[in-house]
């Protein structure tokens, strides 16, 4: 027999053993994918793109204002990308796809406007109004003025405007808008991730809303002591917040309240109200016109009825209908959808909010403050 | 009756690996809960972090440094830096940077009963506000992972919160690699299945958040309890909070890098949760107010470290039952303990590959069957672990120590331009 057989016969039974390890050993070795897991850098903002395209094109200013007094149009370059120097009118640029192909950002001086049906590729940045026309696209904008979108127009990844943001009937936007001052949404209008201190949705022939502060200053306070419901009266009129058990009954987030869990499903009746953080297996339901100073969980869905109020948060596991000229101070989370009716409102101007849902449906007249998210779709009734 | 024995175990077993399973193809095609995650805007409420620090000379400066550049109205936040009776730089680090932030507001310890939750427990005295989160010193938080942890308060069923941990010495080792995989596996698959299926989420006492009137209606933190966290899960979960876990608020952590110190972590890690269970096992299975399914949940979660002995029994029975010739069983039974050697040996293995997937993790998913070696000798310490504590409970326990893991930081890195740990920890916040 051949001597070295044992050895052969050992390597080779230690190779075979060896072979499902040697891509752990080789990789243990390169150390090729050897570093931290990169955390969330998601900071919250969401003008986040906007800031960083803003500031990129920065530098480019001096030039963009040389084009504005010269009315001219030039093409520049600034970290790899190709940015088109706009100082002429919307008169004079039209956007026109020989001009903009190829370009990667475009920088405007002048007030602009997108003719109806162009399709824009580049990101664009403006210091004056920015309008979409009908059934025009663009990937992204950033404007320090007002942005409108045009009817049937969309906008593919992200918004931001300093003042306001108005999606005219049946346009879309995508991705993030954000606006310093608000965004006006009309029927028909898609979106999916909103922010602004004031959101409004508007019929389409409604050129404007009344922007006074109508705080909400319930004219009855139910305080609920040992489950029995007594009444005081209050007054519309009192500036202050309103003030239950000693908590402040705008804030949100008062854990010290009750809590009360309730296996099944919660109603509170018509003209009710109750101060306790409810908890229920079922759904809840908020009768027309009843107060909960406080938040509400549950599991199934909950319905707002008609003028009634939750000062505090809606957590639900299902559906959300807020009735007609209902009140949430909010955060507002669901995990299917959410359907708001005419007259709502969530959240205050000085007291920015969250909704947050799979679908978000909103009714003409509707005043929502801070965010709105909606993952899969959000729209506005027509 | 020694068959019987044996059939019990394979029947632990299979329900253990059947859960695997679930909770991994859950995350691979099931439907995803992050129902807190998109709360970006709000009235936020004043919050304070607790740094559990016991000579932390090392690591101190670094979180306090990160909890100041954190994104979160900073009116409504205080930080009170734990020192538990630190016989190092601790207390001096501290100090210097209370002297110029107002709102840190030092807590020395000096004496009392050692641990951390002896120490959480007297530094709850100063705690004024709703929500609490708690940090150990050696972590370092993000800008934004102080609101996501906050974000599920708005909850009124929540009680507490978990975030993820993720290893920043990933490459050092061939232990801190084993590490990663496994905390991947534990958080990215586990704590998310769990909370995608409405089940129990485990509080982790690091990179978490508590609110305070929970904490009071069950009495405040356990001074007894080894293991803290898993005690304030079960107590809360028995009075009708709940743990929410976020995924996304992920925060950098150091794992253990010398083989002896990994296993006297996860011992103390063994002892603490094996304490739990024994503690809370009956009246979580018979806790009406509970779904069957997180009662079932709740039960095998406080019984996975007493399933390393259970299947070292397991595997030496099965050897007796061999060589003393009893008959397994039929066919059918040879079949299914074939079955279970394919598909059953691999369920924790097939969990750790979903969450390095998942993770957008390539390359390290090729050290998978190295995670044999670490899983051996998990499997023996926390056999050890059980072993001892069967000991102490008949000749007596020993008595609490803040069993601390060593760091392998040796000095701040959040400002040293030099440090690749700093490159990483600096994008993060």
């Amino acid at each position: 027999m051949w001597p070295w057989a044992p050895l052969g016969l050992t390597t080779v039974t230690a190779a075979l053993l060896a072979l499902p390890v040697t891509p752990a050993l080789y990789e243990l070795w390169k150390r090729g994918d050897a570093a931290p897991l990169p955390t969330s850098r998601h900071d919250g903002r969401i003008a986040n793109f906007a800031e960083i395209f803003h500031s990129r094109l920065a530098p480019l200013r001096p030039q963009l204002e040389r084009c504005r007094t010269q009315r001219e149009v030039f093409l520049t370059s600034i970290d790899g990308m190709q940015v088109l120097l706009v100082g002429s009118n919307s008169e004079d640029f039209d956007f026109h796809p020989s001009l903009t192909e190829c370009v990667d950002a475009i920088m405007l001086s002048q007030p602009a406007l997108v003719p109806a049906g162009t399709v824009v590729e580049a990101d664009l940045c403006t210091d004056s109004i920015l309008e979409l026309g009908e059934g025009s696209a663009l990937r992204a904008a950033r404007g320090a003025s007002d942005i409108i979108l045009g009817k049937n127009s969309v906008v593919l990844r992200w918004l931001h405007a300093d003042g306001t943001i108005r999606l005219r009937p049946g346009s879309t936007a995508y991705g993030r808008i954000s606006a310093g001052q608000s965004i006006w949404l009309e029927p028909g209008c898609v979106f999916e991730h909103m922010h602004s201190p004031q959101i409004l949705t508007v019929d389409s022939h409604q050129g404007d809303v009344d922007q006074r502060d109508t705080k909400y200053v319930p004219s009855k306070i139910h305080v609920c002591q040992n489950h029995v419901c007594q009444t005081q009266e209050g007054t519309r009129e009192d500036p202050q917040p309103a003030v239950l058990d000693g908590t402040d009954a705008s804030d949100a987030f008062t854990s010290s309240r009750k809590r009360i869990r309730i296996q099944g499903d919660f109603v509170l009746a018509a003209g009710e109200t109750l101060s306790a953080n409810v908890i229920a297996t079922g759904e809840i339901r908020l009768g027309h016109g009843a107060h909960l100073f406080g938040t509400a969980k549950s599991y199934k869905d909950t319905v707002i009825e008609q003028d009634a109020c939750v000062h505090g948060g809606i957590v639900c596991g299902g559906t959300v209908e807020l009735g007609p000229r209902s009140f949430v101070t909010g955060p507002l989370l669901a995990e299917a959808d959410v359907f708001i009716a005419r007259g709502t409102r969530v959240g205050e101007p000085d007291a920015l909010t969250t909704i947050s849902s799979c679908r978000i449906q909103i009714a003409a007249g509707c005043r929502l403050h801070g965010t709105v998210w909606a993952r899969v779709r959000g729209s506005v009734e027509v | 009756m020694l068959m019987d024995l044996f059939s019990t175990i394979i029947l632990l077993i299979c329900i253990y690996t059947f859960r695997h399973y679930c909770f991994t193809l859950n995350r691979l095609f099931g439907r995803q809960r992050h129902p807190y995650v998109d709360v970006e805007t709000a009235v936020w409420p004043p919050i304070t972090v607790l740094i559990a620090a016991h000579n932390e000379e090392a690591v101190v400066a670094d979180i306090i440094k990160a909890l100041l550049e954190a994104d979160y109205p900073r009116e409504k936040m205080t930080i009170i830096p734990v020192n538990d009776r630190s016989t190092d730089r601790t207390r001096e680090i501290i100090d210097a940077f209370a002297e110029e932030h107002p709102s840190i507001e030092p807590f020395h310890r000096v004496g009392g009963k050692p641990g951390k939750a002896a120490a959480l427990k007297e530094a709850m005295l100063r705690v004024n506000t709703e929500v609490v989160l708690i940090f150990d010193a050696d972590y370092i938080p993000g800008k934004a992972l102080l609101r996501q942890l906050v974000a599920p308060f708005f909850d009124p069923e929540i009680g507490a919160v978990m975030g993820r941990v993720v290893p920043l010495n990933v490459g050092k080792k061939c232990l801190t690699r084993l590490l990663d995989l496994e905390r991947s596996g534990g958080y990215q698959v586990d704590q998310q299945a769990r909370m995608n299926l409405h089940l129990v989420p485990q509080y982790g006492g690091t990179v978490a958040g508590v609110r305070k009137v929970a904490l009071e209606e069950i009495g405040g933190w356990n001074q007894n309890a080894l293991a803290e966290d898993t005690d304030l899960t079960y107590r809360l979960l028995l009075a009708g909070w709940k743990t929410a876990y976020e995924n996304r608020a992920e925060c950098y952590e150091e794992v253990p890098e010398r083989w002896p110190v990994r296993v006297r972590q996860i011992m103390r890690w063994a002892k603490g949760h094996n304490q739990a269970m024994i503690s809370y096992i009956v009246p979580t299975a018979k806790c009406s107010s509970l779904g069957w399914f997180e009662r079932v949940d709740g039960v095998l979660l406080l019984g996975v470290y007493l399933m390393g002995p259970v299947l070292l029994l397991g595997w030496l029975l099965a050897v007796v039952l061999f060589y003393t010739g009893v008959q397994i069983g039929g066919g059918l039974t040879v079949l299914a303990l074939g079955a279970f050697t394919t598909l059953g040996n691999f369920a924790a293995f097939f969990e750790i590959a979903a969450a390095a997937r998942l993770d957008g993790s390539r390359q390290r998913i090729r050290l998978l069957p190295l995670t044999l070696f670490g899983f051996t000798v998990s499997l023996i310490s926390v056999s050890q672990a059980a072993w001892q504590q069967a000991q102490e409970s008949l000749f007596g326990s020993a008595e609490l120590v803040w069993d601390k893991t060593e760091r392998s930081r040796t000095a701040p890195v959040l400002d040293d331009p030099l440090s690749p740990a700093a490159h990483v920890l600096r994008g993060s916040l």
